[in-house]
């Protein structure tokens, strides 16, 4: 990655599907375990639970300036309504990681590289939906291995869980991460 | 006994020790705004909830008494700014963090701070009016910081663009508000607030902290003691300590008398703030400037919108070869007019992008409408500017 | 008393006060002061310690202009909070508040409320004339039922609060009413008030001769003759207002308890600014 190039994720959802813990999570594990800057910004409505809800990551070597994202380079979409807003807003040939037991319906799949992880149905596995942060993160990792370490992504989880469920929240991570690399759907690369 | 519950959102490193170790920590910006009031020695807070500042004073909650601080949740704002008086003259520096609306009731309190001259610091995380207004970002408090108080008096304002500048000027705010005795407002958004980025905190024995002059560090004994004299800036002795001080809301003649009032000690009292702060006060270091050696049009920005304004000045030059500058207010208030007359001789077009319909852009026309041909502003409400949005309006016109 | 009063600055004179002849303000400076003198001998309090607060208002101008003690003269309402902030930044201060009854009742009602349930360490003397002198006779939250002030000329149509009834069920743990009549019992109760750990509360009921339109003297009579103390069995109480103390126990106070809190919270000492 040149110094000022930036990585801009954004992930979105319905409230309480964790997408701001995913970004906060996402945004440490690069700040501070793979020296990086990083920007971490979300939105939502004022609904605790179902109201939309998003959150950006932009990743530099560099200082980042504007710190939203501009054209996304990965999107993690975990509900249909949220693909429906922001998939044009990713860029061509950039990456959509969705949930499937939520988003049935991509249009123009052809322009993206569709990654498809149950998230919510591996956290129910796991024992709770809760944990689907955690398995979205894992299937997220094997897109920006390139960019951070295992490690540190688990690191950040560790500081952002109650301590008795850092064990599921550590194996929801591996689910996430493995299902990625056996499954992948054929014709969606 | 108290139960402590560790909420997830919280970066670890904060619990581990009094104040932040040196080094890099990955922080909200209401987190970083307390670290650096914690830094800077302030050990009172005030506050009430209000929606996007809350975090700050949960923050606050948890920091000031690990500390040794105290922290309050007051009935309502009024009573916080009010808080903030009576703590400083009780010899402590004290903080609120509030929005809007809350700062809208604050107002009254800022107007006898100033004629008082009690250091103060209120950080206002300004979201959306008129009204209840909504909780995103905006910047249309900024002409309310320096004219919303009732009466004649200056003030300091300082305008963040980052969760680092969060940190920093909040230290910023506390050594001007000692050094100058006064209140000093922080305006930031609910963007920067809200965001979380990498803070480095340096050493503190690198950091400068400032205290107000007290008298008997200058040998005033209580009885030569003049509460509003001695000094451009006059010494402060806090309550308790035998100076019989008496505070007072009302123009005042220097020893604090206010009962031989006239006309001539109103104003003379009311110019010697002004001076205090619009020339005194008002120091350089306080523009951060960008390509102005061979820039034909300039970008006069603040706060969280001049992050968006970089990265549209930098595309500008970089892919349109357009040699436009950029000027960031890091101050308000006061005006940096003769700062920004020194630095800018002759440019075609300032733009000047705000979250408001133009508020800023009133004193920079003032200090640069002889300087260029025109100033364009560049509103957005709401919501922060995107950089495809200013290069848009950039280029209508160019 | 006169030994506590500035009655000249560096810049001139501050004395004679602005306080109309008769007010009944006067009077509960003199009581306090009696009540503070006497603590400074008897319970070797340092003169240092005593801290005036007063709002807007008559009663609220004793504070700040005449007292050779430090003292504060803040906004309209806001001495209680104010009076907090100190209180935060060093709990040894003994707080005096000076208000009215518009400034505690009116405006300031919410802080009073507040104050009173926190039990933050003030003793809060308010000069209830029924009335808002300073600026010329108009209403307040006590002034009765059917009375003309100047902005209720055909008679107040709201009842009033009876403020002591008000504070103590805030929580305050000292409460009392006397009025200008009973100089020797204000001079206790502010004694009491100032040893209280937490909110003493004690309205007294002080004349406006110059809004009223009657004599101080004849004002004085009526306020004595008009009340009756608490568990006096001799008379009848019938349509008279009571005084006395009404409550008198202990609570804990605001600042003991944040005390906790912090020997709780403390991490370890970080030595910049302690």
């Amino acid at each position: 990655m040149k110094k000022n190039d930036r990585l801009e994720i954004r992930i979105a959802g319905f409230g309480g599907q964790g997408v701001v813990t995913i970004g906060r999570i996402l945004g440490e594990a690069f700040s501070l375990y793979a020296g990086k800057n990083s920007v971490n910004t979300q939105s939502y409505g004022p609904e605790s639970r179902g109201g939309a809800c998003k959150s950006e990551v932009v990743v530099s070597d560099g200082e980042i300036h504007y710190p939203n994202v501009r054209k996304a380079d990965i999107l993690v979409a975990l509900s249909q309504v949220a693909l429906d807003t922001y998939l044009s807003g990713l860029k061509e040939g950039g990456i959509l990681l969705l949930d499937p037991g939520s988003v049935k319906d991509v249009k123009n799949q052809g322009k993206y590289r569709v990654y498809s992880v149950p998230c919510m149905e591996l956290a129910y596995e796991l024992g709770g939906v809760r944990y689907q942060n955690s398995v979205a993160l894992g299937a997220l990792y094997g897109l920006i291995s390139h960019m951070i370490e295992e490690s540190s992504l688990l690191k950040a989880i560790s500081d952002n869980v109650p301590r008795n469920t850092l064990e599921i929240n550590k194996e929801a991570f591996k689910r996430g991460m493995s299902y990625d690399k056996e499954k992948i759907p054929k014709g969606r690369e | 006994m108290i139960k402590k519950k560790y909420p997830k959102a919280v970066n670890k490193v904060s619990w581990a020790s009094c104040l932040l170790k040196p080094g890099r920590h990955y922080l909200q910006g209401n987190e970083a705004c307390i670290e650096g009031a914690l830094v800077a020695g302030c050990r009172v807070y005030a506050g009430y909830p209000i929606t996007p500042a809350t975090e700050a004073m949960e923050a606050a909650s948890r920091r000031f008494p690990e500390v040794g601080g105290r922290f309050i949740q007051m009935e309502d704002e009024i009573g916080s700014a009010c808080v903030l008086i009576g703590a400083s003259w009780g010899g402590a520096k004290a903080l609120t963090v509030t929005s809007s609306p809350g700062f809208s009731l604050m107002q009254e309190a800022i107007s006898i701070a100033i004629i008082s001259e009690t250091p103060m610091v209120i950080i206002d995380i300004q979201r959306p009016g008129p009204g209840q207004g909504y909780i995103t970002a905006s910047q249309e408090d900024v002409m309310q910081a320096r004219w919303g108080h009732h009466g004649e008096g200056p003030i300091i304002a300082l305008a963040p663009s980052s969760v680092q500048e969060m940190f920093e000027v909040t230290i910023e705010a506390f050594n001007l508000s000692e050094r100058w005795r006064t209140p000093v407002l922080v305006m930031a958004e609910e963007t920067v607030a809200h965001m979380r980025e990498s803070v480095v905190i340096p050493p503190l024995e690198a950091i400068e902290i400032i205290n107000r002059k007290k008298p008997q560090d200058l040998g005033i004994s209580p009885e030569a003691y003049c509460p509003w004299g001695h000094a451009v800036v006059a010494p402060m002795a806090n309550w308790g300590e035998g100076y019989n001080v008496n505070f007072v809301g009302l123009v005042h003649l220097e020893d604090g008398n206010v009962t031989r009032y006239s006309p001539e000690m109103n104003r003379h009292c009311i110019e010697r703030l002004q001076k205090k702060i619009e020339v005194d006060a008002n120091s350089t270091g306080c523009l951060e400037t960008k390509f102005l050696e061979d820039c034909s049009h300039l970008m006069v920005c603040y706060g969280v919108v001049s992050r968006t304004a970089m990265e549209a000045v930098a595309e500008a030059r970089e892919s349109r070869g357009l040699k436009i500058g950029y000027i960031r207010l890091r101050r308000l208030w006061p005006f940096p007019e003769k700062q920004l007359r020194d630095i800018v001789c002759d440019v075609d077009t300032v733009f000047v992008p705000e979250m408001n319909l133009g508020m800023m852009k009133h004193p920079i026309t003032e200090a640069l409408r002889d300087r260029c041909r025109r100033i364009v502003s560049i509103p957005s409400i709401g919501v922060l500017h995107s950089p495809d949005y200013i290069l848009s309006e950039v280029y209508k016109d160019i | 008393m006169l030994k506590y009063l500035k009655a000249e600055g560096l810049m001139g004179s501050r004395l004679p006060t602005i306080l109309c002849p008769g007010c009944g303000g006067g009077q509960v400076l003199n009581y306090t002061l009696q009540a503070v003198d006497r603590l400074i001998a008897k319970d070797d309090i340092r003169k240092e310690d005593f801290l005036f607060i007063s709002g807007v208002g008559c009663s609220s101008r004793i504070t700040s202009h005449y007292l050779n003690f430090d003292s504060a003269w803040t906004i309209h309402g806001r001495a209680l909070a104010v009076a907090t902030g100190a209180l935060l930044a060093n709990p040894a201060f003994r707080v005096i508040v000076f208000t009215g009854d518009g400034d505690l009742a009116a405006i300031g009602g919410n802080h009073f409320i507040h104050a009173c349930r926190r039990n933050i360490n003030v003793t809060i003397l308010c000069m209830n004339n029924g009335l808002y002198g300073m600026t010329g006779g108009q209403l307040a939250p006590t002034t009765e039922k059917g009375v003309v002030t100047t902005t209720t000329p055909y008679g107040n149509p709201e009842k009033s609060f009876d403020l002591c009834k008000l504070s103590e069920t805030a929580g305050a743990p000292y409460v009392a009413r006397w009025t200008t009549a009973h100089p020797r019992q204000i001079v206790r109760s502010v004694m009491k008030g100032i040893r209280k750990k937490g909110t003493a509360f004690i309205e007294v009921l002080s004349q406006c001769p110059v809004h009223k339109k009657m004599s101080p003297v004849a004002m004085l009579k009526m306020l004595k003759e008009n009340t009756i103390p608490i568990g006096n069995q001799s008379q009848s109480g019938e349509g008279k207002i009571p005084v006395g103390e009404f409550l008198d126990i202990e609570m804990p106070e605001w600042n003991d308890s944040y005390e906790n809190i912090v020997k709780a919270a403390r991490k370890e000492d970080c030595g910049l600014h302690e």
